[in-house]
């Protein structure tokens, strides 16, 4: 069976992590999708790593490898006019155009969504910028840092009172450029459906400022709701609702309904402490918070990660460990859903990575090859495809165009 | 006009705290009539959930939370313990074209409306479970809380200033990060009905699928055997990489002083010249010390210090602006209350939805975070009071005022 977006044809001009995540999301599903590079070094998440062994090579990033499977590459300048009138031409015969080319870079290139439209009109064009295409933020520069900052949610986390002096903090890796990418293919499907009901393809932004902003859960409304600002220095309303240590690694309390409180006083054996007034409930615990840590934290070091988190669940208490990456990729229960899926690849190697998000009962999610060496399907698309002649490809290839 | 991509599509809305409803979210954006099937015997937990406009607890309408991720849907409230009422959820899931759900695995099936029970009535039927752990393997009745999914998913692990234990995300994000992508799991099946007629089941783990967005610490364990080091805001390849303490906010919020911050990234030796110009100390630009990114990494304490004493005493925002200006990559870190009253972009940008709600009036909630040109997407109503449309759904499925009546006096509506 075929996956459900099989028969979408896809063009990505993506780098990093934005437009490649929207890309790859559609490829796992079974769309065609061709990634666009530059010649020469190609995208730069071939830089970032994790390498094997430490050594750094273009065709051996993990970033690069995970969100790249399922393409086909090839290479194109599109800073040259040539390099354009070839877009131009794959675009003709695409479904969807994602793309992450900065605002600036996209004047520069002159690409717009009306020249595309002119030899595509059912094309649907789809545009991720860190801070949308219009206002006058457009053009400033972006990191994945600074967006995931500028939408609001790096203020939340961090030191906390006892650590004001630490800085908000990041969440790992490229948090901005997930959201910014599966934030764009809501949209992206959703137009691509609207086709199938008779609309003409059209043009769709994202701004991954928007897209974070649009996640705070219920700190955003504490401002016009009632003017208090939510910060990393605030104390918890509720406790506990905290990392703690134990023997063997970190586990996290999770009391927010009273009945899980209870629960957990009994998996302790009933102290006697646990019946004093101050804790007697959540918003006192949050209150008498320093005291009743000593208490949570003497027992809670005295046992196993896993022998809180099986007792706790048994009780219906909703702790997790904190879980380290051996631990995911040990865990009986994701080993039984089959998550971790291998992947070779012809320079890289095989190893596993993080599959699928989500299981179809019908379609399937599924690997059908590797992420692309840089230009692989050049011959491909350039004469396959587009039908150019071996002798063009060369010029191209000689002009730095491919 | 163009009617919004999703026209016609009738959602069958079971969810409740965050993940399903911001799944539900996406699609009411896009245009889905989303009905939320509630009760008033156990509202939604957000429902009961700060902020509260007048600081305190005394409606279930009134919660900025629930305010915010539900918009543009409609409650219908009723009372399984009767089955007339169970009778007019079946209704609507004949209507329906999808199902959606963020219970346990096996709840639904608990309440009657597992899908093989559906399906039988309803073949092509397209359902979604946005559950903690999956429907299978050997956790799957586990239960799941959102904060909680953050460390279970190795997020927590990784996050963290150096030498620290490991750190939350500060939000509950694999919650919403399991909408969003639920999703997009229904727009495929959806696409996929159209071509085919064919519906189909999706079991989504709210873990799996948090475990997606951290590939690279999933790698370097996998690839090298080794369990990434949590280094705060710092990068291996860019300095500075980080935020960078400015002056306070002048008033105090609530008897606080608020701390404010400047994100700052150097992605290469011009960056840093630049960086260097920009802060009037040009001579930094060669510094030994500084020059290049090794230099930069292995002095990264002292470089941070001469960035920190340039911006703390300067506003926040100022200090964007001005780095902006001269190329470099920065931003004021926002608090709620930066982007609320800041007019000067996402305000511009008409992100805002700001609709009167009956019972706490108009304000301001966050909006869509795309444009779509030949489909126009716009939030339709604010977020519905518990049961507010209840009367219309039933009229909607054929019930007569009789019959409404007849079910409000047995209590099948509470």
């Amino acid at each position: 069976m075929a996956g459900a977006l099989s028969d979408l044809k896809i063009l990505e001009v993506g780098e990093m992590v934005s437009a490649p995540y929207c890309g790859k999301l559609l490829a796992d599903l079974g769309a065609d999708v061709v990634k666009v590079e530059r010649p020469g070094v190609g995208d730069p998440a071939r830089t970032r790593g994790p390498f094997p062994r430490d050594e750094a090579h273009p065709e051996k990033s993990g970033l690069f490898l995970y969100l790249n499977a399922n393409k086909k590459g090839i290479t194109l300048d599109i800073a040259q006019p040539e390099g354009m009138e070839l877009l131009e031409k794959l675009a003709a015969g695409a479904d969807i155009l994602i793309h992450n080319v900065t605002p600036p870079d996209m004047d520069r290139v002159g690409l717009t969504y009306d020249r595309m439209k002119r030899v595509n009109p059912d094309l649907i064009m789809t545009t991720i910028a860190p801070f949308g295409l219009s206002g006058p933020k457009r053009n400033w520069r972006a990191e994945d840092l600074t967006v995931w900052a500028a939408g609001g949610v790096c203020v939340l986390n961090g030191g906390g009172p006892e650590h004001a002096d630490l800085p908000p903090l990041k969440t790992f890796g490229h948090q901005a450029g997930y959201q910014g990418g599966v934030h764009a293919a809501v949209p992206t499907l959703a137009a691509a459906f609207a086709r199938l009901n008779g609309e003409a393809g059209q043009h769709i932004e994202v701004s991954v400022q928007e897209a974070i902003t649009s996640q705070l859960e219920m700190t955003f409304e504490y401002w016009p709701y009632m003017k208090m600002i939510a910060t990393r220095l605030g104390q918890k309303p509720i406790q506990p609702v905290e990392t703690m240590r134990c023997k063997d690694g970190y586990i996290y309390l999770c009391c927010i309904e009273e009945h899980q409180w209870r629960g957990f006083v009994e998996i302790m054996g009933n102290p006697e402490w646990a019946g004093e007034e101050i804790f007697k409930d959540r918003l006192t615990r949050a209150l008498n918070w320093d005291v009743l840590k000593v208490f949570l934290e003497e027992w809670v070091g005295q046992h196993t990660v896993l022998d809180i988190y099986r007792k706790a669940q048994a009780k219906r208490v909703p702790f997790a460990p904190v879980s380290t990456m051996g631990d995911l990729l040990n865990s009986e229960h994701l080993k039984a859903r089959g998550f971790f899926v291998e992947i070779t690849h012809p320079v890289a190697g095989t190893w596993k990575y993080p599959g699928a998000p989500l299981k179809y009962h019908r379609t399937p999610w599924e690997i059908r090859m590797p992420a692309p060496t840089l230009g692989q399907h050049n011959s491909e698309i350039f004469g396959g495809r587009l039908g150019l002649t071996q002798a063009r490809i060369d010029e191209l290839k000689r002009k730095g165009v491919i | 006009m163009a009617k919004p991509p999703l026209s016609g599509i009738k959602i069958a809305d079971f969810t409740w705290v965050w993940a399903g409803p911001y799944c539900t979210l996406q699609l009411a954006h896009l245009g889905a009539e989303v009905t939320r099937i509630e009760t008033k015997t156990r509202p939604c937990v957000t429902r009961m959930l700060p902020p509260w406009p007048d600081g305190k607890f005394d409606s279930l309408n009134k919660s900025g939370y629930f305010n915010q991720y539900n918009q543009g849907k409609k409650s219908l409230s009723l009372n399984f313990k009767h089955p007339e009422a169970k009778e007019v959820a079946w209704r609507l899931i004949k209507e329906a074209d999808v199902v959606v759900n963020n219970f346990a695995s096996g709840v639904m099936e608990k309440m009657g409306f597992g899908y093989e029970a559906i399906r039988k009535v309803k073949p092509d039927i397209i359902m979604i479970s946005l559950s903690g752990y999956g429907d299978t393997g050997p956790y799957h009745e586990y239960v799941a809380y959102g904060p909680a999914q953050v460390p279970l998913s190795g997020l927590s692990s990784l996050t963290g200033y150096k030498g620290f234990p490991p750190m939350h995300a500060g939000f509950s994000y694999a919650d919403p990060n399991a909408g969003v992508h639920g999703a997009f799991a229904v727009l495929a099946a959806l696409y996929h009905r159209k071509k085919t007629g064919e519906g189909q089941y999706i079991d989504m783990s709210q873990w799996e699928c948090a475990m997606g967005l951290l590939a690279e610490g999933i790698l370097e364990y996998t690839m090298n055997g080794r369990e990434p080091e949590r280094n705060g805001n710092r990068d291996p390849l860019m300095a500075p990489h980080g935020n960078f303490k400015c002056q306070d906010l002048p008033e105090k919020v609530m008897d606080m002083t608020i701390d404010r911050w400047v994100s700052i990234v150097c992605t290469d030796d011009a960056d840093w010249a630049r960086l260097a110009r920009a802060m009037g100390r040009p001579e930094l630009a060669d510094d030994p010390r500084f020059k290049t990114l090794q230099a930069r990494k292995a002095n990264e304490d002292d470089l941070e210090a001469i960035v920190t004493e340039w911006t703390r005493p300067q506003r926040f925002d100022e200090v964007a602006e001005k780095l902006q200006a001269a190329g470099i990559a920065a931003a004021p870190v926002a608090d709620n209350k930066y982007l609320c009253d800041d007019e000067t972009h996402i305000a511009q940008r008409k992100y805002w939805v700001e609709l009167n709600h009956p019972e706490v009036g108009i304000k301001r909630h966050a909006g869509i975070p795309w444009r779509m040109s030949g489909t126009p997407t716009a939030v339709k109503a604010p977020a519905p009071c518990l049961g507010q449309h209840t009367d219309e759904v039933l009229a909607r499925l054929g019930y007569s005022n009789a019959e409404i009546e007849s079910l409000r006096k047995i209590g099948a509506l509470d």
